[in-house]
This record gives structure tokens, sequence and C-alpha cells, in this order.
């Protein structure tokens, strides 16, 4: 017989592990992943497959020859900020500005930080702004590339960019299904609402994420929306817009979700998600920008620390 | 244009003479008056922060030698004796000497000596491990080889040996702090005197287990046997516990306990020649038949 | 809807492979080392000496403290030496070794099957038979049952709990006597409530359990004392944790540093009540409990409930029970989420015994630790509401006053936070450390205060 174990107890484990939970991050975004290399094309695939080999290689490039310790990639993060980094980018994207977003996002906003788990910012926000400030040109063309289903390419601009040139009379008629099911235009990620939800819902179902973050999120657009709204129905657009469009629904999912870069408590998470939602309606009415979505989780990551200190669990027997 | 620059270094500059006017008078009104012998002793310090005197820091230890106006508690085990010297010389008063101590770890059970009965699964610090058990090994005193020491001491003078699983101390830079003895739950470690040229004999062993069981579970383990205490002439070996103790102060490192050890617990390390046990034995021998002669 | 305790708990599978095997009774070994430190608090002193004659269920130990308790003898024989050996994790205590020779029982304790339905009423003298059959907490603490049951003036009672939870996974020990002996832990149940000044009695049983949760409710039935009631309560663990269960059942939560008393709770496992009837009606001291042989690689025929009387030496009941399995990496005595691992088989049972677990490796052998990635899944784990992630970072730095504020000392142990951890962190060793040196520097620190509070109170009268 072999030596006995021992050991302090438990004596068990969970099958959680870190990477089953970004394996079902990467399940959860497939759906959305899929609508845009149909709407897309192939030109879109690649993009995913660059990003993801990007962040993946460099992540392993850093651990091997500068950390010089044991290799982090299988916990599939780097995965996740690949896939997320593809599609939070334009489809017209060229390959090589996201070659250079997946080295901020991993090589800055992840690994000088101390990698998985030390990150202040989350890399594929990070990484998304860094390339707006940077490449504003690339960042902001939204001619539709011809994809399976549209097989023409044409130019076209976001609802929220619309909005920003033209005011309320330039997305006036807006069809919502056609948003909740297609909204073309805008980063390629956005695409489909309902294949985002599918998602948020796969995550909650796994119990992955708990829903606090991203509910606050929607109903702090949607309340600071109606407001806006209800002052001006002339000027502002209605609260289903803010919600429908641009990235608030892959930003409030996918992003502001992301365990390191978020509130640990859930009432830490609601007071993080108001912050997101808030920042986010008045960079797009006020700001220069059309959408402010990843600028205001950018903001709001940097508040998190001072969140937990403020936000705890309810202690049992501590009333 | 113009305009704007002029105004910009005009108030820039008021502004700077404003804030160093402000500065100048706070410093001087709310100036704490302080001994300038602390900031002298402190420069005298090796300025480890170690905490081996007993003190916080270096500036606590400065602090406090000046407030006692002399060192008859003080002594920064790190400077050692040299360091104190100036120190006195600072404060005007008599230095008083302490023999260099280093750390010295009692336990000689390595893989070979001392066989594993179990797999430890925890986590791998002797804290976590001593709480829990008794250890992997079938001795429940000695070294439980995590290396809390190795963590705890911050002149990098300990090293774990993968081989033997024990930690191995580097002589010159250990400043006898006192850090490793405090982290080993299992009080392996100890101070003792370096003794002249770094010689010195010790046991190397805490099992208190009765002989046979310890025999079973380490081969290098003092057995209690008494063998040196009986031996010894310089009354320096006590038997306690099933543990034989040397007594650094009373120890003139004949080696006699050294060579007659039958399991080689008896450790003398720095000694320019390597033990003679047949000489010594010789001379054992001898004397033993004198006293006899003299007794009849 | 079945009740549960509100904060956090984990649902690790229950395994309780063993659920249907009936308690079979361990035949007399050679020889029994009964050890002095059966219970919580002070060892007891032993009162024998080498070469003695002694009978099962004389007293052997008188307790060393308040918090102690009597020790007997569980077989009969001579006692052959009294003297250190090691326990379960090594560590030496005080045994009594006894050479068996015959069965032979002390005067006045009834070994038959007889229910004694009828409930005393004086409480002094039946919480003395109580202590004077050293009865102890079963349900893992091991807490001197007359000590619990006799709060201090001022608490009232206002709740017995019987705890049927056995939460723990892989154990079925406590779901065997309460199919086997439903009546016999009714009438204990009874006994208590009387001590206790007639308050009423919740058995709180998980659902996981529904034989035991129908024998009991008849067995209350069919008694029909007055008060008692079966709770059926939703499968979450830690429930037999005693605040959670608390919680549970009143829906009160026992302030920091409290007893249950001051909530009015008394909560003791269906094993000590059971001990409590032998004791009361049948003047048997607590020399017997169940233990379950079970664990993940140990085939379902092997599986046993065993009877087993306390010094039984753990590698003969192994032995017995068909030797230790193929793959058995891992032998725990206890559940496998607060369980102890067992380092040494020479090891002997005591009063809390309550099993021999074979784990195989691939399912206790831990996974290498990885980064925290704040992930918060232990903070929601946690049934006392801590923060196992940011206890864990400040116990490495050491930070005491910090862990205190945290409310390190809360932590009950249950390795909810561990048993959750995505990056496999061994947070509950890192923890269960800290909260020793934090309680230690608390007591000191109380110990301090009263000091001086007394040094201020002798000072005027000077």
């Amino acid at each position: 017989m072999n030596k006995l174990l021992v050991s302090p107890s438990p004596h068990v484990h969970s099958p959680l592990s870190t990477q089953r939970l970004m394996l079902d991050v990467v399940i959860a975004l497939l759906p959305a992943t899929v609508v845009s290399v149909l709407f897309y094309g192939w030109r879109e695939l690649m993009l995913v497959a660059v990003s993801i080999v990007a962040c993946v290689g460099l992540e392993w490039l850093i651990t091997r020859f500068l950390l010089k310790r044991k290799s982090t990639i299988a916990d599939l993060s780097a995965v996740v900020t690949g896939l997320l980094l593809a599609l939070n980018v334009p489809p017209t994207c060229p390959w090589w500005v996201i070659v250079i977003g997946a080295i901020f996002a991993v090589g800055v906003a992840k690994m000088t930080f101390g990698g998985l788990g030390q990150n202040t910012f989350n890399p594929a926000i990070a990484a998304r702004v860094f390339l707006l400030v940077s490449f504003p040109a690339y960042m902001t063309d939204w001619t539709i590339p011809a994809g399976f289903i549209h097989t023409d390419a044409v130019s076209g601009a976001t609802l929220l960019g619309k909005y920003a040139e033209g005011g309320i009379e330039a997305i006036q008629g807006t069809d919502y299904l056609h948003t909740l099911l297609f909204n073309i235009g805008g980063s390629a990620g956005e695409i489909s609402a309902i294949a985002l939800l599918a998602g948020f819902v796969y995550l909650l179902c796994r119990r992955v994420i708990k829903p606090w973050i991203t509910l606050s999120i929607w109903g702090t657009v949607a309340v600071a929306g109606l407001l806006f709204w209800l002052i001006n129905p002339g000027q502002y657009p209605d609260p289903v817009f803010c919600l429908l469009t641009g990235g608030v629904l892959l930003g409030s999912i996918f992003m502001a979700t992301d365990y390191v870069t978020s509130p640990m408590s859930d009432w830490g998470g609601v007071v993080f998600g108001v912050g997101i939602g808030l920042l986010t309606v008045l960079i797009r009415y006020f700001g220069a920008y059309p959408e402010g979505v990843s600028f205001a989780i950018l903001i709001m990551n940097a508040f998190v620390p001072l969140i937990n200190k403020a936000f705890h669990q309810k202690k049992y027997g501590r009333a | 244009m113009d305009i704007t620059i002029i105004w910009t270094i005009v108030v820039i500059t008021l502004l700077g003479v404003t804030l160093a006017a402000v500065l100048f008078l706070v410093a001087r009104k709310f100036r704490v008056e302080e001994d300038p012998r602390i900031d002298e002793i402190e420069k005298l310090m090796p300025g480890a922060n170690c905490g081996g005197c007993g003190f916080a820091g270096c500036r606590a230890f400065a602090d406090s030698c000046v407030k006692a106006g002399n060192l008859d508690n003080n002594f920064c085990p790190v400077g050692g004796n040299e360091t104190m010297k100036q120190v006195a010389a600072v404060l005007g008063c008599a230095a008083v000497e302490q023999a260099p101590k280093v750390a010295v770890i009692r336990c000689n059970g390595s893989c070979a000596n001392r066989p594993k009965v179990n797999e430890y699964d925890g986590l791998a610090t002797c804290r976590v491990k001593a709480a829990l058990y008794s250890g992997d090994t079938g001795c429940a005193y000695g070294c439980l080889g995590c290396g809390d020491c190795v963590a705890a001491c911050e002149n990098d003078a300990l090293k774990m040996n993968p081989e033997t699983g024990l930690p191995e101390l580097d002589e010159e830079k250990c400043g006898a702090c006192g850090k490793c003895v405090k982290a080993c739950p299992k009080g392996v470690i100890e101070l003792r005197n370096k003794g002249p040229r770094g010689m010195r004999v010790y046991t190397s062993c805490v099992n208190k287990d009765k002989g046979p069981a310890v025999k079973k579970a380490c081969a290098a383990a003092c057995i209690g046997c008494g063998i040196c205490a009986k031996t010894c002439t310089h009354g320096a070996i006590v038997l306690e516990n099933n543990v034989a103790y040397i007594d650094y102060t009373k120890c003139k490192l004949c080696r006699e306990c050294e060579a007659l050890c039958p399991t080689g617990a008896i450790h003398g390390v720095n000694f320019p020649k390597p033990l003679d046990k047949d000489a010594i034995k010789a001379r054992i021998k001898a004397r033993n038949e004198k006293a006899k002669e003299v007794q009849e | 809807m079945m009740k549960t305790f509100k904060i956090g708990g984990v649902h690790p599978n229950d395994n309780k492979i063993s659920r249907n095997c009936a308690i079979e009774v361990l035949p007399l070994p050679q020889t029994v080392f009964i050890s002095m430190a059966q219970h919580l608090g002070a060892p007891a002193k032993p009162i024998v000496a080498v070469g003695d004659q002694v009978k099962a269920g004389q007293v052997i130990a008188e307790p060393g403290g308040f918090i102690s308790a009597y020790v007997h003898s569980s077989v009969s024989g001579t006692v052959k030496s009294v003297a250190p050996r090691k326990d379960l994790s090594g560590n030496l205590m005080t045994h009594v070794e006894i050479a068996v020779e015959g069965d032979e029982w002390a005067e006045g304790i009834d070994l038959s099957d007889t229910l004694v339905t009828e409930i005393p009423t004086d409480k002094a003298e039946t919480l003395k038979k109580i202590q004077m059959c050293g009865v102890v907490g079963l349900g893992g603490a091991t807490f001197p049952a007359h000590v619990k049951l006799n709060p201090a003036p001022g608490c009232k009672a206002e709740c017995l709990i019987l705890n049927g939870a056995e939460c723990e996974p892989f154990l079925t020990s406590d779901n065997r006597i309460m199919i086997e002996k439903s009546k016999e832990i009714v009438i204990g149940a009874a006994i208590m409530k009387m001590v206790l000044g007639g308050c009423p009695a919740v058995i709180g049983i998980e659902e996981n359990k529904p034989e035991a949760i129908s024998a009991m409710s008849k067995a209350v039935a069919e008694l029909g004392y007055e008060g008692i009631s079966v709770m059926k309560l939703k499968k979450k663990y830690p429930q037999g944790g005693e605040k959670q269960l608390i919680n549970a059942v009143m829906k009160r939560e026992v302030k920091s540093g409290g007893l249950p008393i001051s909530v009015g709770a008394v909560v003791q496992n269906v094993a000590t009540s059971l001990a409590v009837y032998e004791a009361v009606q049948k003047n048997k001291p607590l020399v017997t409990n169940t233990m379950t042989i079970t664990g993940d690689c140990l085939p379902v025929e092997k599986q046993h409930n065993y009877l087993f009387r306390i010094g039984m030496p753990l590698s003969y009941i192994a032995e017995y029970a068909g030797g230790i399995p193929e793959g058995a990496a891992k032998i725990v005595s206890g559940g496998p989420m607060m369980g102890k691992a067992i380092s040494n088989l020479d090891a002997c049972t005591v009063k809390g015994s309550s099993s021999l677990l074979y784990l195989s490796e691939a399912f206790t052998k831990r996974k290498e630790a990885s980064a925290c990635i704040r992930c918060g899944k232990c903070a929601d784990a946690c049934p006392m509401g801590l923060e196992p992630f940011l206890l864990n970072k400040l116990a490495k730095n050491a930070m005491m006053d910090e862990l205190e504020a945290r409310s390190i000392q809360d932590c009950i142990s249950c390795g909810c936070c561990q048993f959750t951890c995505p990056a496999n962190i061994p947070l509950l060793d890192t923890i269960n450390i800290a909260k020793g040196q934090v309680m230690g520097i608390m007591r000191a620190r109380a110990a301090a205060a009263k000091a001086a509070a007394e040094a201020a109170k002798a000072a005027p009268q000077k």
C-alpha cells in the first residue's frame, strides 16, 4: 500500500475550477460569435482566431520567457480576453490592430499587474479603449462587410453614431424587433441582443455570475434614459433604444461581470452597476464619443477596491 | 498671448512664494525636538529592521538606547559587539559585550535518516502541518521540512536542501536575530554561542521519546542513552526528557561526547581537524583507568 | 417550503452509500485502549491502576475540570497499563489499556431492549445521571452534555433542537439510529426537554433521509409526548452546524461570540439523545456509539454501520470490516468536509468517533493552487458571511487587528470556502491557524481586562 495522504479538512473539492469557469464564459459567448461570423463572413472568424492566438501566445511568451514561471494559459482566461477583444472591435478592423490590442490587453493590462486575478482593469475593455483612442479611424469604421446573410458590403453607421450626428430625427422609426435580433453595425459582438441574452441566461444557470451587476446596469441605463426622455422627448431617445443599442448588453453581461475587476459583494455589485449605467448615459449624451460603455466600465473598475472596502456580505450574527 | 504668459509666470511665482512661506512657518512652529543621538545611533545600526533586539526596528532600538542612557538591556545581535561599541561611544557609556550567536538547527532527520510514513497533502507550511498532526515521519519532534524558518529569515541565510529535506544555514549571513527560532513550531532551532572560530558542539536532535521508539523513527536521533552526560568532565551535558542538552556556556569543545555518541546525534562543527574517534576513546579509557587507580 | 439556513452553504454530493446498511455489533477485541481525551475540555484523570479488575460501564476516569467528563470502561478485564499512546494524529495522550476478559457489565445497568417510556421528573437527579454516565455531545464537538443542558441562571431554553441533519457526505450512522432507535431518541428528547423546563423540541432532519424522517415522525406520534415535532430540512451543508441549525429551525442568529442559549436554543445530536436515554432510563454509561465504514473506493457490500465500543483500535475495526480497500489514499475519521485525516491507524475509537472513511486519490488529493481570481465564491459559500479570500490574504500578512475586524473568530471551519474555491487555494489551512492566533489575542486581552477590573475593584478597599 502507498503512504496514506494526510491533510487538514476539507477532504473533498467541488468540481469547480478556474478553467471550467472560463470555459463557461467562452461557451456563453459562442452564440454572439456565431451570429457575428454569419453576418460578417470568414474575415470575422479570422479576426477572432487572430485575437485569441495573439492573447494566448503572448501570455505564454511572457510567463515562459519574461517571468520564467509555469505557464498559466491552461486557465483559459487569455482565450476569454481574446474572444472578447475580437467581439469588441468593428468587423472591418485590420488584423494588426487587433494584435496591437492583444498586446495591450495581455501585456499591459493583465501581465504587468501580475496576471490573472491581479489586474485592476478588464484587459479586453482596456485594450478596446486603447485602440479607440489610438486608432479612431479603424475603430469607428462601421462599414458592414459582406457576410453569409448580407452579401454586399454596405457602409453604415451605428444607431448611436447616427443619433450623435443627426439627433433624434436620424433614429426615428427604428424597428426594435430588428435591433433585438440583428442590430447590424457597431462592434462585431453587438449584432444580436438575443444571442447575448442567451449567453447571460447560460452564465446564470451555470452560476458562473450573479445577475446583480448586469441588472443594475440595465436598470440605471433604462431609468436615466427614461428621465431624459420624459424631460425632452424631442431631443433624447426612449429608454428601450438606450438599452438595445451600442455595447450595453455585451458590456454589462460579459465585461462588467469580470470577476477580477468587479466588486465581491452583491450590494457592491449594484453600486458598481449603477455607476456604469450613469456614466454610460452621461458619456452618450454629453461626451465626445457616441458610446460610453467601455469608458464607464474602465472608470468604475478603478473604484472597485473602494467599493470592496465599503460593501461586505452580510455576516451571521452581526446584525 | 504675451499677457497670458506673463500672468502665468506671475501667478506661479506668487503661489510658490506663498507656499514656501507657509511651509517655513509651519516647520518652525511644529518642530519636534529630538535627541540627535537617536539619528546618530540609527546610522550605526545594520538597518535590517529585523527585530532581533526585541524592538520594532532599528530606530525604535536607537530610541530605547538613548532613553535608557545605558546598554544594559539593549543589544543588537546582528551588529554584534563591534556595533555596540560604537553605540556605547555615542552614548558615552560602557558597552555590554555578548558572545556572538548563531542559529543552530537541531535536527538531523534527513530523508535518509528518517523515512516518511505518510504523505502530507496540506498547505506546505510547518505551522499548518504542526497544528494538524505529528508529522509525516515517525518522529513527532523534529523538523517538519516545510521551510517556515527559511521564509522567516530576512538575511537569506537559510535554504532548504531538497536532498535532506532539512534547512541549511549560511553562518556568514546569519545575524542571530531569532526570527527562525520563533517561526519554527517545533522549537528545533536554537540560538547558541558561535564559539571560538565558529567551533561548537551540539545535540542535533530534540526527540523526547524513549530510546526504542526514537530508533524506529530516525537513524540519527538522540536515544537518551546518557553516555555523553556521564563522560563529560565539564558538567556541560544534562539529560532531560530523553535528550542530551549541551550547555554552550560550559562546553570546552573537547569533542569526547561527539566521539562516543552511538547514533552520531552530537555534532561538532567548524573544527579544523576531523574527529579522531579512536584517539579520543583511548584518552577517555586512560583517564578512567587512572581514576580507578586513584580510587583504589 | 422546506427550511434551511439563510447565509451561504454548499451542496457536495451526499454519497450516502451505506444508508441501507443496518447497524451490526462489533465483536470485542483482545485489548482496548481508552483515551482520557474523549471530550472537549480538560482530559479526564484516570482512577484505576495497573492490575485492577474492571467491569464494562465502570468509571475509570474522573473529570479533569469543569468542562470535562467521566470516562467508563467499555469492556470487562484487567488494566494492563495507564500510559501515553498516540492518538489518530500521532500526538500523545494518556490511555488506559484493558485486556478483555469476558463481557461482564457493572451492576445496575439494564442491557435489555425494553423501552422505558416514563419520563423522570427530578431535574437535578437526571442531570447528575447524565453527567455520571459521561454523556457528551456526539455531533462532533463532544461537548459535555450536562453542561449544555444546564443553562446559566438567567438563560431560559425556548427550544430544544435535535440535530438529525447529518449534513456531512458519506456518514450514515445518525440516519441508521434514527431508523432503528427512533423511539429511544424521542424518549431521550423528552428527558432533555424536561431537564430544560419543558420547552418544545424540534427534530431537524435533512430531506435526503426520508426513511429516518418517517421513522422519527412515527415514533413521535406513537409515544405521544407533548411538544416534540419532526422538521424536514432542505439539504445543504453545513446544516448540522449548531448556528446554522438554529437559523434553519428558529430563524434566529446567535450573536458573534455568544452561546446558542442566548437566543433560547439548546442543540443536541440525535446520537446524544440516544445516549441520554440509555444513561437516564437504562443506567448505561456512554461506552458505545455508532460509526460508518464507508468511502468512495469501498464496494457497497463492504460498507457497514457498526455499533462499536470506545477504545477499540481502528486497525482492528478496519480488519474486521474486510481490510483497507485497494486504492484508498486517505483514511478520514469523520466526514469528508470536517473530519480528521488519520495518520495512525493504531489509534482507538473515542466517544465521538463517527466513521472510517476511505477516499481514493482521485477523490481527495488536492490539486495545485493557482491565482485567486476574486470570484467571491468563497464569500458566497461561507455560512458565517465571512470573506475567506480576504482573511487568507490578511493571515498571510499577519494583520491580526484587521483579521479580528473581519470576524475571523466567527469561522466555524466548515470548509465550504476551500471546497468551493475554483483556484484550489487552501483557504481553510491558513484561516484556521490565523483564527487560533486571533482568538489567543482576544483571550489574552479579555484576561488582562478582567485582571485590571479586579485590581481597580480591590484598590479603593485599601
